[in-house]
């Protein structure tokens, strides 16, 4: 579990500084590096044989991504300071190295495991990757920003479903510890990518 | 926060007290973590109790698996974890979802018991709360965990409560956000799916039991409690007035008071578990604890005993006709 002082410390900080281009520009780099590690895994499975109904799951769940990168690129407020989008590589190294082992050659559309690899991490990242609790109670809520994160975080939640039904369906030959403890292990990288990420935020 | 660790799970929990004093395990609601009893623990630790309280799979900072979570685990984690803390037995005091965990561990490790509390909760899903169950784990699905949690509070509390607490309610939305996750409550709700009712076993529950239901309680209303109390001889319950589901929460110090007469009852031996139902005394010039029940204790409403023509309020007579002249 995220120390629940993390949050308070980034909500705090927002309600100070407000939601500054430079805060915007670090909640979009890091929520579009998770997502877009994510939208890619559903755009290359959901060609594989056999798929049935889970491919519609499949192509609506990159759908979804795609969606909520372009609306999150549409509503912020850019900042024009590159170290942002340097640090930002850094803070979400961990899932960008996830992702890749996960996309590498011969890549998830042949190589089995890497399909319940994907879903695992996936799913960590729209339960874990939590913003509504970083937004003050006194923020605008007409702000396009805003309103863009509450409406992201609801999809997650409904892409959440998506995501467990998959979970609980596929990958009944990986003994069901092995699945347990590879959520557990993929919410722990999270944990500590959006750890690190509201450490950041509050940083001038 | 202390931890244990199984083959591939982690419980944490919060053990307080000396090791050789007599243990109170507290079991938590669904959507509630071990923090919630701390009050509890600063009360019975001064007086000669270790209170252990600890997150159940899926709350809180233990383990929260995503594929599934059986309703029996909680029971033998329960087993695993008093083993693991060398403690050989506990009084075991718990609400709601808690409850129910409690009544299946006693049915299966009773041995492992001094006493049971069981408050606000169930042994078999009535079917007002089986579509209750349904509703909530709907809201949670296709709206989110918020709208849950704004489903919980006046579910939960009392309407004083809500209008003393307005203000703060929007900030105890948000400490539960953070630390719930809306797919481990869902695990949590479904496995309720393959729940068998314990009705048939809880007359294997031996020890004391002390059942707890608000009077005004309609999440879990009396007739869930009445079920538990018919079926457990060494068993009574103690309605607390004017109360709600969550009425640890809402009125620890009422509650409190239950524990502790319960508790010491049973230290003096002079506990009767006869089934009998009581209410809780909430005015403090009174020194009886619990008082008797006349009527149907089923009924909101007690009809009066029928009275005498002497006793009878006078009522408006039917006015007479008049006499036609002719």
């Amino acid at each position: 579990m995220i120390d629940p002082d993390l949050y308070d410390k980034a909500r705090d900080h927002i309600a100070h500084a407000g939601f500054s281009p430079e805060v915007q520009t670090k909640i979009a780099l890091t929520l579009c590096a998770a997502k877009a590690g994510n939208q890619a895994f559903h755009n290359a499975v959901q060609w594989l044989p056999n798929l049935g109904v889970v491919q519609q799951f499949m192509i609506s769940q990159a759908a979804r991504e795609l969606e909520a990168i372009n609306l999150l690129t549409r509503t912020t407020q850019w900042s024009a300071r590159p170290n942002l989008a340097m640090t930002a590589l850094r803070t979400t190294a961990p899932l960008t190295l996830a992702w890749t082992q996960i996309m590498m050659p011969p890549g998830p559309l042949f190589n089995p495991p890497a399909i319940y690899q994907g879903l695992s991490l996936g799913h960590a990242q729209l339960a874990r990757l939590r913003l509504l609790p970083l937004i003050p109670e006194d923020a605008n809520p007409f702000n396009p920003f805003v309103v863009a994160l509450q409406r992201i975080e609801q999809d997650n939640g409904r892409m959440l479903q998506t995501q467990i039904r998959l979970l609980k369906r596929m990958g009944e030959n990986i003994p069901l510890d092995a699945r347990e403890q590879m959520l557990e292990r993929d919410q722990q990288v999270v944990d500590q990518v959006f750890s690190e990420f509201m450490s950041w935020l509050v940083e001038p | 926060m202390p931890l244990l660790r199984t083959s591939h799970q982690q419980i944490h929990y919060e053990l307080i007290g000396d090791p050789d004093l007599p243990v109170i395990t507290f079991l938590n609601g669904l959507t509630q973590n071990a923090r919630l009893w701390t009050a509890y623990a600063d009360h019975f630790v001064p007086r000669g109790y270790r209170v252990l309280a600890y997150d159940m799979l899926g709350q809180g900072r233990s383990s929260k698996p995503v594929i599934d979570i059986p309703l029996a685990s909680h029971a033998e984690l329960l087993d695993q974890l008093l083993t693991h803390l060398q403690i050989e037995k506990t009084h075991l005091a718990s609400i709601s979802f808690g409850g129910t965990i409690a009544l299946d561990f006693a049915i299966r490790f009773g041995h492992r018991l001094h006493s049971l509390v069981v408050m606000s909760s169930f042994a078999e899903l009535t079917p007002q709360l089986e579509l209750l169950g349904a509703v909530m784990l709907e809201g949670l699905t296709d709206v989110g965990l918020p709208y849950l949690q704004s489903m919980l509070y006046p579910m939960n509390m009392s309407s004083d409560w809500i209008a003393a607490n307005r203000e703060r309610i929007p900030a105890m939305k948000r400490a539960g956000y953070i630390s719930n996750d809306g797919y481990a409550m869902q695990n949590l709700m479904e496995s309720f799916a393959a729940f068998k009712p314990l009705t048939a076993d809880l007359d294997r529950i031996k020890v004391p039991t002390l059942i707890l239901n608000g009077e005004f309680d309609f999440f879990t209303p009396r007739a869930c409690h009445e079920v538990i109390r018919r079926n457990i001889a060494n068993s009574r319950l103690v309605i607390m007035p004017r109360a709600y589901h969550a009425f640890t929460l809402e009125m620890p110090a009422l509650t409190l008071r239950q524990l502790e007469v319960f508790l010491n009852q049973i230290d003096e031996g002079i506990w009767q578990g006869d089934q009998s139902v009581w209410l809780a005394n909430d005015d403090p010039k009174i020194a009886e604890a619990w008082l008797p029940i006349h009527g149907d204790w089923m009924r909101a409403a007690q009809p009066a005993t029928p009275m005498t023509d002497s006793t009878k309020p006078a009522s408006r007579r039917k006015p007479t006709p008049r006499k036609k002249i002719p």
